[in-house]
């Protein structure tokens, strides 16, 4: 009976599995350059939010907003529900698609032609200034965005996109690290970026050139804290040893 | 005093016991082949039930499909008069939570001040089946009016059993909603809505009723009928419990507490006997959102929501636009 129940269910596990493979879901957590990345979202949640994302200008990020952009795409008000997250999944939609469109928004002249190479910094610079200005359209709605961002439950979400966008900043700019700096690198562009983020809802100045400069000086912090930290533990290191060295020399055993 | 009350307790038992039997036809092959003639082959029946596909299973029991409808109409007609205080004890007052939340992620209603005044519909035209006694019919049009302040939103309940019907409209006679055209009951099996069109709701609800259903695959099928495309099937129903330690407390509940609840409170411990054995004969989350799947609803997420850990969910499933279903 037991063999029998298995050998009929196996068949039908596996065909449910490979019939309906939900090809959006099958994200890769590494960077292919063999495969295309499938689209990001299912065609229906898609066009619903695409099209509410229209009306983010004028409404916010509201459930409003989403029932305006269901009507639009041929749905109901009531098919808002097909967004299990609510207004939470219209912010989450702008930052996928916005740091999906760096890759594109984005690109370096190439070394040979432009002569002189672009280091890394300068990158990872221009690609940070690139993100912020993709906040341009909805950033007099932003500050609602970050106060859904910050509420408990979404809380996991929110960093979990944020550390997507330094990965793939780093990524784009060419980093290929593949000691600790490669977390403190992302942990410390996360922050930077954050905190350029805050302050561009509350920048008025004309094209938000003084988010660019509080972008400038924070990066600026990181390469002297950076070079700071650096020396440190090249001093500490030169210290342990020389310390141990001496100690051996008197006889200790180390 | 205490015998006295087990005596008492023990006569309503044996009552009960005899009016539910004396309530059931009796049984003949006459009357059940002509039955099985007539209602339709559950269409994806699975080779392994094979000679057994007439049958269902009626909390642990195993009976022929043409009784199963009778036999639950008999335990919702013996518990429908107690049925709200029933609720509140077994599930310790949770399930009004569960409702409450249930409503509130569905957001019914069409807020005048915020959309569109062009639209040429007013309000959503919910369905809410298996709804008899109106817990759910009265929570919506309540977030419909209070909330969203949309004075058009209307509330159909459907119920297969008159006695849960009579239970709600004497309620609804507490609601502002009693004789206004917002709120109807019709008797109505879900299995073959015919009463009503297709393409027309906005919102189809069941809660805590699917679990009764004969075939909740053809339920599915009409549901997925009813709905106008975009419409929302939406569906509060007990679970599995996620967890083992947790699950092992719940299922001392539900089988030790549960029927001996039933048996003080509404003198009917076999109709609650039935309750927990259906809960546990019910699918799982996923499973079940698989049903949902397949009947072409399009799922949000998962397809699934758990609440108090699984004990109940909510599942959704959205009616796909124009790919010529």
């Amino acid at each position: 009976m037991a063999p029998a129940r298995l050998a009929t269910s196996l068949p039908r596990t596996l065909r449910a599995a490979t019939i309906r493979p939900a090809a959006w879901r099958q994200q890769r957590s590494y960077h292919s350059y063999d495969y295309a990345q499938p689209p990001p979202f299912p065609s229906a949640e898609s066009a619903i939010l695409s099209s509410a994302y229209a009306h983010v200008p004028n409404h916010g990020f509201t459930i409003d907003t989403l029932k305006l952009g269901a009507r639009d795409a041929g749905y109901l008000d009531v098919s808002t529900n097909l967004l299990p997250r609510g207004v939470f999944d219209l912010i989450n939609y702008h930052l996928v698609t916005q740091r999906l469109a760096l890759h594109s928004n984005v690109q370096f002249p190439d070394e040979a032609e432009a002569g002189k190479k672009m280091g890394v910094g300068a990158k990872v610079r221009a690609l940070t200034l690139a993100r912020l200005r993709a906040n341009e359209p909805v950033i007099h709605r932003w500050q609602e965005a970050l106060a859904i961002m910050a509420q408990p439950t979404y809380v996991p979400a929110s960093f979990t996109e944020l550390a997507r966008l330094a990965d793939e900043i780093w990524f784009l700019s060419g980093d290929q690290s593949v000691d600790s700096s490669w977390y403190t690198k992302r942990a410390t562009l996360s922050a930077i970026y954050s905190a350029a983020e805050v302050y561009m809802t509350q920048d008025t100045s004309a094209n938000f050139v003084e988010t660019e400069q509080f972008l400038d000086n924070r990066l600026q912090d990181l390469t002297r804290v950076g070079g700071f930290m650096g020396g440190l533990s090249e001093w500490l290191n030169y210290t342990g040893h020389s310390t141990i060295n001496v100690l051996r020399s008197k006889g200790a055993r180390i | 005093m205490q015998a006295s009350r087990q005596r008492i307790v023990g006569r309503q038992w044996l009552e009960s016991s005899k009016r539910r039997v004396a309530r059931e036809p009796p049984y003949r092959y006459f009357s059940c082949s002509q039955r099985q003639a007539q209602t339709p082959p559950p269409p994806k029946k699975s080779p392994q039930d094979g000679p057994a596909s007439t049958t269902t299973h009626f909390g642990f029991e195993t009976i022929a499909e043409a009784l199963k409808e009778q036999r639950v109409g008999a335990v919702f007609s013996s518990v429908a008069s107690s049925y709200d205080s029933m609720n509140d004890f077994m599930s310790l007052g949770i399930h009004r939570l569960w409702k409450d939340h249930f409503v509130r992620t569905l957001n019914p209603g069409r807020n005048p001040l915020t959309s569109p005044p062009s639209s040429q519909d007013q309000g959503w035209n919910i369905l809410d089946i298996a709804g008899g006694t109106g817990d759910i019919a009265f929570r919506m049009l309540d977030h419909a009016s209070t909330l969203n302040h949309d004075a058009h939103t209307k509330v159909t309940v459907a119920d297969i059993n008159p006695d849960m019907l009579a239970e709600g409209r004497k309620r609804a006679l507490n609601t502002p909603y009693a004789r206004s055209p917002r709120l109807a009951f019709i008797e109505a099996n879900a299995e073959a809505l015919d009463a009503i069109p297709d393409n027309s709701v906005d919102l189809y609800t069941v809660a805590f009723g699917i679990r009764n259903f004969t075939h909740k695959d053809v339920a599915l099928r009409e549901a997925f009928r009813v709905l106008k495309p975009g419409g929302v099937f939406a569906c509060l129903e007990f679970s599995k419990v996620n967890n083992a330690l947790f699950d092992a407390m719940y299922q001392r509940w539900s089988f030790g507490a549960i029927p001996l609840i039933g048996q003080l409170v509404a003198g009917d411990r076999d109709s609650y006997q039935y309750l927990v054995e259906s809960i546990a004969r019910f699918p799982s989350q996923a499973e079940f959102s698989g049903m949902i799947r397949d009947a072409g609803f399009l799922v949000p997420g998962k397809g699934y929501e758990d609440l108090t850990n699984g004990i109940a969910a909510i599942h959704k499933g959205v009616k796909p636009v124009g790919k010529g279903v």
